[in-house]
């Protein structure tokens, strides 16, 4: 992909000043889209797809194909929106860095006021398509304000710089708390540390930032219930626990993931298939269209099945550290190392919790888990990475062509 | 200057950053190999495992109950069968939690009852011990009118204090049902279910109160046998009725109700400790297992094996009708053949029933009968009077109906006193007293004692049986009058050589269980120097630390009865069997049939045959003896020539019953026993018989509680019954005496 110049012959004349430059090609600019990119997010869509074609028949009466529909629906809109994103010059964006994140402060507020309430919190607002989750969209946008608030204060790294990253990062942890929804906040806090990381921060400043974590979990978790103040439900705490003792209690929480387990456990190497899928069939998995989509796959399609789905994370992540390291500025790595991380974070956490080793926290696998905000947003944040990685290619394209000193 | 290369002019990647991408790079390969082997593991290493678990997600099994086989007798009629009824059952732990607590409450009430009652019979038995005869002592000596005035005082007083406590060891104080709880979800229930099948709330709630205390685990069946229409009602509207199921369940029938009823036992849902047992290691929870007798015995072969309805079902419990199931039906119990004979029981049953009500002017209420093979242990009949409709206990029972059965004014129905009471067995003992002298040697076929009617001992003089005195008497003759005198005499000189009668009675199968297929069988006691000894040095211990004098009532109520050491007047009473002698009807008939058959201790067993549902023998129950007891030929044939001229010869204790049957062909070998139990109380009746016969060869043994003399009421029951299985006409035992 890399364009080879021929090299100026030794003791030819230099261009004379009175010729015109060499033409741009604009042609050439909409091809620098990286192919294993689309690759990796278009195959996931897929996978979804299929997931949900056998998972979810019976889930709307009449209307079999009712999930699998929207989501590819999303899926379609989802990479327009990524080619639409992957044209614009992300370094654009910095200039935007504060109105960004006072959008992101207002949306995730608004739903604390308007949103409707599910399962005992607030996450969406209803739009006439879809429900809307701006804590989804926040993710991206807070990579943003951060990456542009971070490449301001490039100039004197020290640790008023971090600490005032942490606190402007913080606020949206807080808001997304208290929806409440301690998944998303979590995946917030990652993303935080990710672009600290990618600009530089000293790795004292994590050990402090670190220890302060601990101590305020440990606070949040201690002393509201004394004062009688409610920051965690005794849910949240309890989804934490049960994965460390998963069969205690086959009723809720530990049930679920024994449920799926279960599911994926029995797929063996090449999967039950559709028809023998009892699992999903007879809806002992729970959330299988959501949160718990990755045990369809693996009880449906088996090992082969999980290995593809994760070959495809596993591209999608490499790509996007890849375009971290070729970034044309440290914005565009900071938004691709937020990105990135993030997304990795979510895949983790997703697969684990499916698998038994990671606590239920409620975070969808990304372009895999039926919803529009949370598809939508990783298309979002894939186009982002398209554009850092197009600006590069053509940055790159343009000083080979037009060699500076 | 050269320009410079491509490479060189990309844009500039710090050596930190780099190594921060690398760290990155790092942690995702550790993230992505941490779930790829874990799914490697679950999937591929463990992946049948959980195949295994997601089969089992998703069918369950409902098992189907399997109906029991059915019993029957010798000649394969019915005896006990199984049909299906609807019922409705309550599933006490979906009830609201105030049901089950009221029950918790009545249970402990109920158990404080019973512990009450049990410390009152205790004091009662020890209590009558005292006043039994032997332990009176004549007083030699005048008394004054002074004395005498306190003595009756005293006596009332005992007297008294032996009504009140005989009042509180027949029947635990009644323990109220505590009411209705106040739940509201629970009346409700309980006053719908009511109208649903027209039974009154209270009792309602009674039944699953005392079946919730009965059986904890079990579901309580609150009627029987409703009308289709009252079980489609409730089937319909189950969302309505939580907890309560109308089902069908197989019922027990007895066709012939109250005959051999104490034998078959009762069926019900194996309890939690019952599970624990080797013998009933397959058996699921819920099933009906036997819970006595003959149900319980051979519960093995009766209880069938349960089928299945394998059904899918999703995860929120429904069945899954669409999907295939697959069905194993229940397979019925194997039928078990019984040795017993209906027509023989019936015949035993009627005649100890006309024997009693003739002599219930002596207070006779109840008494038991056994026939047996004398050869091979095969029970012929085995019953006890008073009996009960067995399929009162294939319905759910009331307390106060089995209040009725257990107490004793009624003369407590449910208890089989063929196997389960022990009395003493008065002259019928005598054989075994005869047997034992003749083989230690203390007498010869031919020793004369002279019975002149009264016999010393110290300062005791005990007499025979109406003052009868029979001159010099041998051994043979001694047995056909039934001389008291001369078998005293052997119980004397037995007493210097020891333990001898004892040794030969426990040797004929006495003061143990006889090992009968039934379960609940009493082991009986025959006294000796050692019990009686133990037992009154505890006594003497016990009244010491409780600071009462020896034969005193206090030390009487502390330490029980056993108030005075052994004397050879233990021995004499033994002899005859009277005193501490405790034998069940049972026993003696084991001991009649070894002394017949030549030594051979039997085992008596009910259970002949198990045959599967076609009539095919499924398997023998095999003829067992316990072990043989050695004895001389000669010895046992003056025995028995005692016996049959008892039950035969002109002037025999029973001969005016039995006399006949010598015209028919059949020798009796018979012996009275008249047991005294106690002053102004009426004696128990005994009867025990061998009959020789190349292929009914049988041996019967009767008593009757305060039944009067054995020849006269229990000897015409063992005449119906020989009469009836040698196929003889019933009016031989009627027929006048015929002397020569």
């Amino acid at each position: 992909m890399v364009p080879v110049d021929t090299p100026t012959p030794p003791g030819a004349a230099i261009q004379p000043l009175n010729e015109p430059p060499p033409e741009l090609s604009a042609r050439e600019w909409h091809l620098r889209i990286d192919p294993l990119l689309v690759i990796a997010t278009v195959g996931l869509v897929c996978c979804s797809l299929a997931a949900l074609f056998v998972s979810t028949q019976d889930d709307v009466p009449g209307q079999p194909h009712y999930y699998v529909v929207r989501q590819g629906i999303y899926g379609v809109v989802g990479v327009c929106l990524m080619y639409g994103v992957s044209r614009i010059d992300y370094s654009r964006l910095r200039q935007f860095t504060y109105p960004l994140y006072g959008v992101m402060l207002s949306s995730i507020a608004l739903v604390l006021v308007l949103g409707s309430v599910a399962r005992g919190s607030r996450r969406w607002i209803e739009l006439p398509f879809f429900n809307f989750q701006p804590s989804e969209l926040g993710k991206l946008l807070l990579v943003l304000s951060l990456a542009g608030f971070m490449v301001n204060r490039m100039r004197t790294f020290d640790r008023q710089t971090t600490a005032r990253a942490v606190l402007i990062g913080l606020v949206p942890v807080l808001l997304v708390l208290a929806q409440p929804d301690l998944g998303t906040s979590l995946v917030y806090v990652v993303g935080i540390a990710a672009i600290l990381f990618v600009a530089g921060a000293p790795v004292r400043h994590f050990a402090v930032l670190g220890a302060l974590a601990a101590v305020a979990a440990s606070l949040a978790i201690v002393v509201p219930p004394m004062v009688g103040v409610t920051v965690f439900h005794s849910y949240q705490l309890q989804r934490l626990t049960s994965f460390i003792q998963p069969s205690s209690d086959p009723s809720d929480a530990g049930y679920q993931q024994a449920q799926s387990k279960i599911a994926i456990g029995s797929g063996e190497k090449t999967g039950r298939g559709v028809e023998d899928s009892t699992q999903v069939g007879l809806e002992f998995l729970p959330e299988h269209h959501t949160d718990f989509i990755f045990a369809v796959v693996g009880e449906t399609y088996g090992f082969a099945g999980c290995a593809l789905v994760l070959s495809l994370y596993a591209l999608l992540i490499w790509r996007g550290l890849h375009i971290l390291t070729i970034a044309k500025n440290l914005y565009g790595a900071l938004i691709a190392g937020g990105i990135t991380v993030m997304l990795l974070f979510q895949i983790f956490v997703n697969i684990g919790m499916t698998v038994g080793i990671m606590p239920i926290t409620g975070i969808p696998a990304p372009l895999l888990s039926y919803g529009g905000s949370s598809m939508l947003v990783t298309f979002l944040s894939v186009g982002l990475l398209q554009s850092v990685h197009a600006q590069a290619r053509e940055t790159v394209a343009r000083k080979g062509r037009a060699p500076l000193f | 200057m050269m320009p410079p290369n491509f490479e060189q002019r990309r844009p500039a990647i710090t050596p930190q950053l780099a190594v921060r991408v690398a760290v990155l790079g790092g942690i995702a390969l550790v993230a992505f190999s941490i779930v790829f082997f874990r799914l490697w593991f679950l999937q591929v290493l463990t992946g049948e495992e959980y195949v295994s678990q997601a089969r089992e997600n998703r069918v369950r099994k409902v098992r189907i109950e399997a109906p029991r086989g059915d019993i029957v007798d010798r000649n394969e009629r019915p005896l006990v069968q199984t049909r299906e009824a609807p019922v409705v059952q309550i599933v006490p732990s979906a009830l609201p939690e105030a049901a089950r607590e009221a029950a918790a409450k009545y249970s402990m009430a109920r158990s404080k009852a019973e512990r009450k009652r049990l410390e009152a019979e205790d004091l009662l038995e020890d209590f009558d011990q005292q006043h039994r005869p032997t332990a009176r002592r004549a007083s030699p000596r005048k008394e004054s009118a002074g004395e005498r005035r306190d003595r009756k005082l005293e006596q009332r007083a005992v007297r008294q204090r032996r009504e009140k406590l005989k009042k509180a060891a027949v029947q635990a104080q009644p323990v109220a049902i505590p009411p209705v709880p106040s739940d509201q979800k629970l009346r409700s229930l309980y006053s719908r279910l009511s109208k649903a099948i027209g039974l009154p709330v209270t009792r309602i709630h009674e039944r699953v109160t005392e079946g919730i205390a009965d059986a904890p685990y079990a579901n309580v069946t609150l009627k029987t046998d409703i009308s289709r229409e009252q079980y489609n009602f409730l089937y319909e509207r189950r969302e309505q009725f939580p907890g309560v199921e109308p089902t069908s369940l197989y019922l027990r029938d007895y066709p012939h109700e109250t005959i051999a009823a104490h034998l078959f036992g009762t069926i019900g849902e194996i309890s939690p400790e019952e599970q624990k047992l080797e013998r009933y290691r397959d058996v699921a929870a819920g099933t009906r297992v036997g819970k006595d007798g003959i149900e319980e015995s051979y519960d093995d072969y009766l209880r069938g094996t349960p089928g299945y309805d394998k059904v899918v079902i999703d995860a929120f419990g429904d069945r899954d009708e669409r999907r295939r199931v697959t069905r194993r039906e229940p397979r019925q119990g194997n039928r078990l053949r019984l040795t017993l004979d209906l027509e023989l029981e019936k015949t035993a049953n009627d005649a100890i029933q006309r024997a009693i009500s003739a002599a219930a002017v002596n207070g006779a209420k109840a008494g038991a009968y056994v026939a047996m093979n004398p050869e091979n242990g095969e029970v012929y009949a085995l019953g006890s009077y008073p009996s009960f409709d067995a399929n009162l206990f294939a319905k759910p029972l009331s307390e106060s109906t089995y209040r009725a059965l257990t107490s004793k004014a009624n003369g407590e129905p449910l208890l089989n006193r063929a196997i389960s009471a022990t009395y003493s067995s008065g002259s019928t003992f005598k054989p075994i007293t005869a047997l034992a002298a003749l083989e230690e040697g203390i007498i010869e076929p031919g020793t004369v004692i002279n019975d002149t009617g009264a016999f010393r001992l110290g300062n005791q003089t005990r007499y025979n049986a109406k003052k009868a005195r029979f001159g010099p008497v041998a051994l043979s003759s001694a047995m056909k009058v039934s001389s008291d005198v001369f078998f005293y005499q052997l119980g004397a000189w037995a007493n210097d050589d020891g333990a001898i009668i004892q040794q030969w009675a426990r040797q004929l199968g006495l003061g143990r269980t006889t090992g009968i297929d039934l379960p609940g069988e009493f082991p009986g006691l025959i006294p000796d120097r050692r019990w009686r000894d133990d037992g009154y040095r505890k006594y003497r211990a016990c009244a010491k630390k409780a600071g009462a004098a020896i034969g005193s009532t206090e030390a009487l109520y502390a330490c029980g009865g056993i108030e005075r050491p052994w004397s050879v007047g233990d021995n004499v009473s033994l002899a005859i069997g009277q005193g501490d002698v405790q034998t069940t009807p049972l026993q003696m008939a084991v001991a009649y049939a070894a002394i017949g058959n030549g030594g051979r201790v039997v085992l008596p067993h009910l259970g002949m045959k198990v045959e599967n549902g076609a009539g095919q023998i499924v398997e023998e129950l095999p003829d067992r003896s316990r072990r043989n007891v050695a004895f001389a030929d000669e010895h046992r044939s003056v025995i028995l020539d005692g016996l049959r001229r008892a039950a035969m010869e002109p002037g025999g204790t029973s001969a005016h019953i039995f006399g006949a049957f010598a015209a028919e062909g059949l020798t009796i070998y018979g012996k009275t026993g008249t047991v005294e139990t106690g002053p102004g109380r009426p004696d128990q009746a005994w009867y025990a018989a061998y009959v020789p016969h190349s292929t009914r060869p049988m041996v019967v043994v009767v008593t009757v509680e305060s039944g009067g003399f054995g020849a006269e009421t229990a000897a015409p029951v063992a005449c119906s019954m020989v009469a009836k299985w040698f196929r003889k006409s019933q009016q031989l035992c009627r027929a006048p005496v015929v002397t020569g």
